[in-house]
């Protein structure tokens, strides 16, 4: 089997051609990644978009909607390896009942005050997603009919999700591995056995 | 065998009286009540025997798998997401590690895909026998619990002799299964394989629950009680359910022909010959119905499976010692047990991912219940909730 570099740039992904209309039809630019269709807008359109999605497009199953925190400092996990620039970016996926299609609709907002229309209207199902996103990210959804906290205590400060919030367990105690913190049982350290036993 | 017609007199006879006034009042329900499998409230205004509002109040399980997921490595995040919908533990793990693998461009041997349909179809059956045996019991009838549980047990036994444990296996590796699949003594370093007489046993173990499905439906679907309490009942029109995210079996009911297994190409289901079973109404009989008869399908699809099951072969792919999944972002979902299971991972190409959201099923399948109670009998409350089958470690994550 020959393959070289030409071949598989020629090889369109089978979810191009619906990637490019339905892009067309919302407005907006689609990307296929690993069998995903991720179209990006701009957050005035948001409503409009998804409205659009269910009526023209046919994608009527709501799916889920979440939000990623594109941070440079984080306090839990793995930093990114590049510098990017800081955003949320708010995904919703919604598909057919039919073939299978789906489509995970993004959208840009700033870190600080992240704020977007509701989407309840075009998809009632998004009510508890959005509730969720908003105590998660801090992302204000207007026009939300039921808003507060789903998951977390009236009381509760911060937002979890975000990458600058710390994971406390961690800050507690780090996670073996790197640091190996307590010596596992029946294997006394091997440190130091001089000092563990000196009389041997 | 009661006739609809029957039903229909019997149920106008039995119209609840609206004579009396009685104050409106607050019913509040759970967090720990039997029905609610887990923690789930509900406050619900009632008037007399009416509910006209129900507000489901969620939470008390919240794990923060997201956020743990993100200072966790790929192989350690299995172990936390076999315990979303701990009903299927097995099932929960497939669109996770086939995520990974889509990203890390892995392809799984043959006989390990057949294995893990073999295991996953088990885990829709014994979840749908749990279903089985809890909902009549929450309208009153006790005896096909011990038919479904019974039968149950055999199936956990035989996850359990493949994967060594009953809910929570952690069986998949990326590029394929736990290479000593298989009891016994791990130090022992042959090569392991599937245990000796696991296939019979299956397909003994599926002939048997065939068998309980044609006992229970005898037991269950003619008796009185329980068409009273669940034909008509719970109604949810098709679109409704799409648009509220509601998915498997509980869409299926309402007549939507959509199952996962047919369009995404997670497992080579394509290979099997299966059919998705559709309800008429979208009411509490269609979604027991249309789970009776899923445990059917699955049990045609293992069989199928046992006997195409390649007999040796590599039961991993070749992939790096420290797994390191590549840039990129994908998502991937599977019709699980409870309806439609995906994961969206984000990976900078570090050995954990920068984001991974869950979207699990029961999430979506109860958030529409402040809509289907309106309006509805206090005792169908009881009906309407368990006919959507839902797991609280499904919904809090």
């Amino acid at each position: 089997m020959t393959s070289s570099p030409s071949d598989t740039e020629a090889t369109v992904h089978p979810l191009q051609e619906f990637a490019d209309s339905a892009a067309e039809t919302v407005g907006g630019e689609a990307e296929v990644q690993f069998d995903t269709i991720k179209l990006r807008v701009s957050a005035e359109r948001w409503v409009d978009v998804l409205t659009t999605a269910r009526d023209d497009l046919d994608l009527v199953f709501f799916s889920w909607l979440s939000a990623i925190d594109w941070a440079n400092e984080v306090e839990a996990g793995d930093p990114l390896k590049e510098e990017i620039e800081e955003r949320i970016e708010l995904l919703c996926t919604v598909g057919d009942l039919t073939e299978g299609r789906r489509v995970t609709f993004s959208t840009d907002l700033p870190t600080e005050k992240p704020s977007v229309a509701s989407i309840v209207e075009v998809y009632v199902g998004a009510n508890w997603h959005e509730r969720e996103a908003a105590e998660m990210f801090g992302i204000t959804f207007e026009g939300h009919p039921d808003p507060g906290p789903l998951y977390l205590p009236e009381s509760f400060l911060g937002n979890p999700l975000k990458k600058s919030y710390p994971l406390l367990s961690r800050e507690v105690k780090p996670w073996p591995g790197t640091v190996d913190v307590e010596a596992m049982p029946e294997k006394p350290s091997t440190e130091n056995p001089s000092t563990e036993n000196p009389e041997a | 065998m009661v006739t609809d017609s029957d039903l229909a007199k019997h149920l106008s006879e039995a119209q609840v009286s609206v004579e009396l006034q009685t104050e409106d009042m607050t019913l509040n329900i759970g967090p720990q009540h039997p029905s609610t499998h887990g923690v789930l409230r509900l406050v619900a205004r009632v008037s007399g025997e009416r509910c006209f509002d129900v507000k489901p109040v969620i939470g008390y399980m919240h794990r923060g798998y997201e956020k743990l997921s993100e200072v966790r490595t790929y192989p350690q995040i299995t172990a936390l997401i076999n315990r979303i919908d701990w009903v299927s533990g097995y099932a929960n793990e497939i669109p996770f590690i086939v995520a990974a693998e889509k990203l890390m461009d892995v392809e799984v041997p043959e006989r390990a895909q057949y294995i893990r349909i073999i295991l996953t179809e088990m885990a829709r059956v014994s979840s749908h026998l749990v279903f089985m045996a809890s909902y009549p019991l929450e309208l009153g009838a006790a005896t096909p619990l011990f038919f479904a549980l019974r039968d149950r047990e055999r199936v956990l036994d035989l996850i359990e002799s493949v994967t060594g444990g009953r809910f929570h296996p952690n069986f998949n590796r990326i590029g394929g299964v736990k290479p000593n699949a298989g009891s016994g003594p791990i130090t022992k370093k042959t090569p392991q394989d599937l245990p000796a007489g696991f296939l019979g046993e299956t397909r003994d173990a599926m002939s048997v629950v065939l068998d309980t499905c044609e006992e229970i439906e005898d037991l269950v679907a003619g008796n009185e009680i329980f068409r009273a309490r669940t034909k008509g009942i719970g109604v949810m029109p098709p679109e409704v359910g799409a648009a509220f995210g509601v998915s498997g079996p509980n869409l299926r009911a309402s007549g939507v022909k959509f199952d996962l297994r047919k369009v995404e190409d997670y497992l080579p289901y394509d290979q099997f010959d299966f059919d998705v079973v559709v309800g008429e109404n979208g009411d509490c009989w269609d979604r027991w119905w249309v789970r009776l008869e899923e445990i059917r399908e699955s049990a045609k699809i293992i069989s199928q499976a046992v006997d195409g099951i390649p007999p040796s072969g590599p039961l991993q792919a070749k992939v790096p010692k420290v797994i390191k999944v590549p840039a990129g972002e994908t998502y991937v979902r599977a019709e699980n047990p409870k309806g439609e299971m995906g994961y969206y991972i984000v990976s900078d190409g570090g050995p954990g991912p920068y984001r991974l959201k869950i979207r699990s099923a029961s999430f979506s399948n109860i958030s529409m219940l402040s809509w289907i109670l309106e309006g509805v009998l206090v005792p169908d409350i009881i009906a309407i909730m368990g006919s959507l089958d839902f797991v609280l470690g499904d919904v809090d994550r």
